[in-house]
């Protein structure tokens, strides 16, 4: 009796400090064109965002994760869309010692499906920033690009974009 | 010396070609379109390399920058004429076109037109406008003493040395610092206006780079474009006379429908005195008052604004952004723009009469105005950030400015008329990339515990 006892007590306590999961908040684009579940360890940048751009900052100096719209766009397909950005990206006026460092994959992204890359580059003070970026031109002929970038190389091998583009919900 | 044999071969192939029967029209005119381009492409890397040379602008305003250029050049009506478009880097203001559709822009320049579409596409217009009336190849003609070689389509070009073209090149670019003379600049602008204004640009915008121009001359910034142009009082007098002609031709209107709203429209005078935003309340002025009183709302109780003046009418801007007054002034009436927080931001007299009533357009940048003058009654719409004035009324006598969907319309004696401002289109770029962002350092106290103590140390201060 006393042992049962015992083991539902400590069945209890297992079950109060095993890990939950991770904090995570809806968040429905103002404009009205998508919505997701986003890490609470995300701080939404009110002062650099706006109904186009919604920018979050993570963890330590360089996690930066930002959705665009980019209104209507006449690229025939997401691919040509992200070809001529890269090319832009990589030419005179663009990203300092740009290279392509993930080739361009296509991905779904609540049913739609766009393309992919990664890349790095150098910023203003010297910093090589790794970036993921997805190219989408929604149905309508709307551009829109989801980006994460940070200072380590795993920030285009593996973004840790998985659980915001599982929740991913387009509002159209 | 050179000049001179060069000149006088010139001239015998020129009789040559008469005697032997001048080419066909089209085919000189061909002729003459490959003589400018061959003249702007030789002389543009000179032109480049004494303005620092190609400036390579970031790629959102290069986009932006270039769908400006492409829907002005597009207006053109040329067909023997390609234009493009080069930024120059140098910090002096300035803009150029070179024969042939050689189009340049300092950053300079770009830097103080900012994100002001309207006045960059009045500069783009501009300059497009010269290469449109062929002004630098005439110019050019004109003081080589070759200018009958103009009329005739600079048929002979074909035949002519390349010391004729390399002395060409070095009057064009002599002359270029001078500009191409006074008919030929107010012609431009004129024309300029126009190319914009069909490309979807607020006309206005070349009165606002001469604004811009002259705060920035007077801020002893180097403003070459300015001092090789006309006097620039008289440019923007010209380019605000041909504002009107940007609006719609004032029609009758015949629709009851449209009567009936008008008329309700007349019986109501509740728009304007509520804040848009939500915070002032507008007392009524009934007889002009010094001043005018407000109540806010955010700290309930009573403010007084421009206490010095005597206050005939106010109403807010549709967005809340400007209180307009209708003041006395010294001389006459004066229409006063203030901000939110009371300051007079714009004070404007019309030289045309006195302002008898105003009304905001919807979108808050226009403000009709019921002037009466020496010439008897009539309609204006001020542009407010420009301070420019369109009398669109357009010589008939007018009262009453109401509006009503976005058209302006006025009392002619017992019939209402409308009229529209010119439709503006704001920028969109058929290929756009999106931004690639990176986070701004934000300095932040570093929390170190102590034992049972918390201590915030101060932000490290080193720059990044």
């Amino acid at each position: 009796m006393a042992a049962s006892r015992w083991l539902i007590v400590l069945l209890l306590a297992a079950a109060l400090c095993a890990p939950g999961p991770a904090e995570a908040s809806t968040l429905t684009d103002p404009t009205g064109l998508y919505s997701t579940l986003i890490g609470d360890h995300w701080v939404y940048q009110a002062h650099h965002s706006s109904p186009d751009l919604m920018v979050f900052y993570g963890e330590g100096d360089f996690e930066l994760l930002y959705f665009q719209r980019l209104g209507p766009v006449s690229y025939p397909s997401a691919l040509a869309f992200a070809q001529r950005s890269v090319e832009l990206y990589s030419g005179p006026g663009g990203l300092e010692q740009f290279e392509l460092v993930q080739d361009f994959r296509e991905i779904e992204v609540a049913g739609v499906w766009g393309i992919s890359c990664a890349y790095a580059y150098q910023d203003g003070q010297g910093n090589r920033l790794w970036e993921y970026r997805i190219f989408l031109v929604l149905p309508g002929g709307e551009g829109f690009s989801i980006a994460f970038s940070d200072s380590k190389p795993e920030a285009a091998e593996d973004p840790p974009l998985e659980e915001i583009l599982r929740h991913w919900r387009w509002l159209f | 010396m050179r000049t001179k044999g060069v000149r006088r071969s010139l001239t015998l192939v020129l009789v040559l070609l008469l005697l032997l029967g001048a080419p066909a029209g089209a085919c000189a005119a061909g002729l003459a379109a490959r003589f400018e381009r061959t003249l702007g492409a030789g002389t543009a890397p000179t032109l480049i390399k004494e303005y620092g040379g190609e400036y390579i602008l970031p790629i959102q305003q290069r986009l932006w920058v270039e769908e400006v250029f492409r829907r002005v050049a597009a207006q053109s009506e040329r067909e023997d004429v390609e234009y493009t478009l080069t930024v120059l880097n140098s910090k002096e203001a300035n803009a150029f076109s070179l024969p042939g559709g050689f189009i340049f822009i300092t950053r300079g320049l770009l830097s103080l037109i900012g994100s002001d579409e309207a006045q960059l596409a009045a500069v783009l217009g501009h300059e497009i406008a010269h290469v449109e009336k062929k002004h630098g190849v005439n110019a050019v003609l004109r003081q080589m003493g070759l200018s009958v070689l103009a009329e005739v389509g600079v048929a002979a070009i074909d035949f002519l040395s390349a010391e004729l073209l390399r002395l060409a090149g070095l009057t064009l670019v002599q002359m270029l610092q001078a500009g191409w003379g006074r008919e030929a600049e107010l012609e431009a602008d004129a024309l300029g206006q126009e190319l914009a204004a069909r490309a979807g640009f607020d006309p206005a915008g070349g009165i606002a780079l001469l604004d811009a121009l002259a705060q920035a001359d007077s801020a002893d910034q180097p403003m070459h474009l300015f001092r090789t142009h006309p006097e620039p009082g008289q440019r923007r007098k010209i380019l605000e006379e041909k504002l009107a002609l940007f609006w719609s031709e004032p029609v009758e209107v015949t629709s009851w429908e449209v009567l009936e709203r008008l008329k309700q429209g007349r019986n109501s005078h509740t728009g304007g005195r509520s804040d848009p935003k939500g915070r002032y309340v507008l007392e009524e002025l009934g007889e002009p008052s010094l001043g005018v009183r407000l109540f806010d709302q955010q700290i309930q109780g009573h403010v007084t604004w421009v206490e010095e003046a005597l206050v005939r009418n106010a109403a807010w801007s549709p967005q809340g952004e400007h209180l307009a007054l209708l003041v006395e002034g010294k001389v006459q009436r004066e229409v006063w723009i203030l901000n939110r927080w009371g300051a007079v931001v714009k004070r404007l007299q019309v030289p045309q009469g006195t302002v008898t009533a105003f009304s905001w357009a919807p979108q808050g940048s226009l403000l009709a105005l019921e002037v009466e003058g020496p010439a008897g009654r009539a309609v204006a719409a001020l542009h407010v950030q420009m301070e420019a004035l369109a009398l669109v009324s357009r010589g008939l006598e007018a009262q009453e400015a109401l509006w009503l969907d976005g058209a302006l319309y006025f009392r002619h004696g017992e019939s209402w008329y409308s009229t529209r401002p010119p439709q503006m289109r704001p920028v969109q770029v058929a290929e756009p990339v999106p931004v690639v962002l990176q986070r701004q350092r934000v300095l932040t106290p570093t929390l170190i515990r102590e034992g049972n103590t918390f201590r915030l140390t101060r932000p490290e201060l080193t720059p990044p």
